[in-house]
């Protein structure tokens, strides 16, 4: 599904990503761990388009096309989905109006009808209430106002209304209490399965107690340096980054 | 110099003199004088330019240039009429190029005691507010402020013909919005026109108040002048929308007296004319008054929309709160000035003022001027200014859910304006501005 072959992007001078492969198939749930400056939100930008970043080298493969060369609109469209680390708020855009503005152009990219405004509010009932959202918060503009445990609900609340083929969650975990932190894990997990892929990018590991993942890839110093399974991550938190370091000085 | 101002003052002078005496015919020459002192304080100043400290930023030499003629009458039907704002249910009072139009006005039974009509004979208790208060709430004379202008309420005051009267007594409450109706049609050349109302709002009273402006072809001249008293206790919501031609001229005075307790909420929403000025001008008279003056401007092509509002917080205990947005496309250009006097007396004032302005293209610009003059001490007045583009992450995030750039893009643009529109309380008015909102910025 998602095929990244040694991507390499800088902001102005400065390289970010020196060299990242990485390949997710349908139905795999990946972990991107690393420490602060790893380059784990870059990643996860440059995969959603934003301009701010300078892709260098490399190639990125989404679905058959090349990812690199569509628009941030258009990447939506053939099903990749970003989860905000920091999510926007939009004044004077209710939440409603935006989520239908948004479903209804990924429908019509995808060759579906567009839904009415009747139709619109059967499709969320369900997922309202699976992210435990008040629904006093849809008729607000977006994420205005917003605890910051609403705006990450809101963030994967989106996710399950457009049921993106990849869901990119860029550090979905931060700021939350355990309540949660269990309730976006349970959205996300509700999205997991045959033909969606899912990929985590998280600094703890704690959130991984609840979306377990298939793999899990260390990133340093904008490269991959270790892959594992789920107990990679478990041996991450015993020991912390530290330990990779050691490893990678102890090989050169 | 001295003889080019003289030249423009004298154009307007001979307008006077060709038309003052068709003029006088009206309410039994009861207005003969005033027009004379109009006239003649007019030719003191002449037409403004840029040393002219209030117009610094707004070019009106054009004013010289054009051969304009006194207001003449024209006929326009209800069909002619597509405005949105024209649709919406209310009170109508109508005129047309400054002259009663009673075809398009609505017959209402009004509440007991209510008047709202044209200045003709008045019922004893409305008479007497306006003998009272007529022409004295523009005044600017011993008020605050070193660069007072007056002159274009005086160019009113000298070719005004029919007045809107809108009186509402005592305790009333009137549900149904009361709309002026200002419609202009220069079908048969340019010509100056001022539109001239006097509302007046007795104690504990509530009441609805639109205002529009609404032209439909040619080049003229609209100098409005508009008189608002609001006796203590007060509530009114006055909803002024300027959609003039785009080819004419409006440069209008809006003038408030607040009596104590009284709370004024004013929206002032432009979306036309070629050149586009008002002065706001709110005289606090009173303790526990309550002031909310909003304002949206959309500005396309080489339009030119200036704000000028005045608080005069000349009483303690009195709260103030100002929102003005711009969005500001191609060759546009505007201008905010927001003064805000606080007398020695005024202790316990509480000002914001926000002036905001979007910038579409690299052409377009917007001149702000915050200019608060404070002499009490125990004062709380705060002012902001931001001039910017359209957020950038913002943009992205819309992108990012599958909005295409340009929906992404007027959406973001409607949003901000219209976050003043949806504090309008009467929800057919709103949507009627948001409709014209809409079109105006061809939100996909």
């Amino acid at each position: 599904m998602l095929v990244i072959q040694n991507l390499q992007a800088r902001v102005e001078e400065k390289e970010i990503l020196r060299g990242i492969s990485l390949t997710v198939n349908a139905g795999e749930v990946h972990a991107i761990m690393g420490p602060n400056g790893s380059g784990k939100s870059t990643l996860a930008s440059i995969l959603a388009g934003k301009q701010d970043y300078e892709v260098t080298g490399g190639s990125v493969e989404f679905a058959g096309e090349d990812l690199l060369e569509l628009d941030p609109e258009e990447r939506a469209a053939a099903g990749l989905f970003l989860a905000f680390q920091y999510p926007i708020e939009i004044p004077g855009v209710t939440n409603t109006y935006f989520l239908r503005a948004a479903l209804n152009n990924v429908r019509k990219a995808r060759g579906e009808a567009e839904l009415t405004m009747t139709e619109f509010m059967k499709h969320i009932r369900s997922k309202v209430e699976m992210m435990e959202l008040d629904p006093s918060l849809l008729s607000r503009s977006v994420n205005e106002g917003f605890s910051g445990g609403e705006k990450k609900r809101n963030e994967i609340f989106q996710m399950a209304v457009l049921e993106p083929k990849l869901c990119v969650l860029d550090e979905t975990d931060s700021g939350l209490d355990i309540d949660a932190l269990k309730i976006v894990a349970n959205g996300v997990n509700h999205l997991r399965g045959e033909g969606r892929g899912i990929i985590v990018v998280t600094h703890y590991q704690r959130l991984l107690d609840y979306i377990v993942p298939d793999f899990v890839h260390v990133l340093m110093e904008g490269r991959i340096v270790k892959s594992g399974g789920k107990e990679l991550a478990h041996e991450l938190e015993a020991k912390g980054y530290s330990f990779i370091e050691e490893e990678l000085a102890a090989a050169r | 110099m001295t003889t080019d101002l003289k030249a423009k003052a004298d154009a307007f002078t001979e307008i006077f003199d060709s038309a003052h005496a068709v003029l006088n015919t009206l309410a039994d020459g009861r207005f003969a004088d005033v027009r004379e002192r109009g006239i003649h304080k007019f030719r003191e100043y002449g037409v403004p330019t840029h040393r002219d400290e209030e117009f610094k930023y707004l070019n009106l030499r054009h004013l010289n240039e054009s051969a304009f003629k006194i207001a003449y009458g024209a006929t326009v039907s209800r069909g002619d009429l597509s405005h949105p704002i024209v649709g919406t249910d209310a009170i109508t009072l109508a005129f047309v190029n400054g002259q009663y139009a009673p075809e398009l006005s609505s017959a209402d039974t009004l509440p007991d005691g209510v008047y709202v009509g044209p200045f003709d004979e008045l019922p004893f208790e409305v008479d007497q507010a306006f003998e009272k208060q007529f022409g004295r709430v523009a005044n600017l004379v011993s008020k605050l402020g070193t660069t007072n202008d007056e002159r274009f309420t005086y160019l009113n005051q000298a070719f005004f013909a029919d007045i809107a009267v809108v009186f509402v007594p005592e305790n009333v409450i009137v549900e149904r919005p009361i709309h002026i109706l200002n419609v202009s049609t220069a079908n048969l050349g340019a010509f100056v026109a001022a539109p001239r109302a006097f509302a007046y709002f007795s104690a504990n009273s509530q009441a609805k108040l639109i205002e529009s402006f609404i032209g439909l072809t040619g080049d003229y001249l609209n100098v409005p002048v508009t008189e608002v008293v609001l006796e203590s206790g007060a509530i009114v919501e006055h909803v002024r929308v300027q959609d003039e031609t785009l080819a004419a001229t409006h440069i209008g005075t809006q003038a408030v007296h607040q009596d104590a307790s009284s709370s004024y909420t004013a929206f002032n929403v432009n979306f036309g004319g070629q050149v586009y000025r008002n002065d706001l001008n709110v005289w606090l008279n009173g303790s526990g008054t309550e002031t909310r003056l909003d304002g949206v401007n959309v500005g396309t092509a080489d339009q030119v929309m200036d704000n000028h509002t005045r608080i005069d917080h000349a009483f303690p205990h009195c709260n103030s709160f100002e929102v003005y947005k711009s969005v500001l496309r191609d060759q546009a250009q505007g201008i905010f000035n927001g003064k805000i006097f606080v007398y020695e007396d005024a202790q316990k004032t509480d000002a914001k003022q926000t002036n905001q302005a979007l910038l579409l293209s690299a052409t377009a610009q917007m001149n702000s001027k915050p200019q608060l003059e404070i002499f009490a001490d125990d004062v709380k007045c705060t002012h902001g200014a931001t001039i910017g583009q359209l957020q950038k992450d913002a943009l992205f995030y819309l992108q990012a859910r599958g909005i295409p750039k340009a929906q992404a893009e007027s959406l973001l643009v409607y949003a901000f304006a219209n976050d003043v529109l949806a504090r309008i309380s009467n929800e057919a008015v709103r949507q009627a501005l948001e409709t014209r909102l809409f079109d105006k910025l061809e939100v996909a």
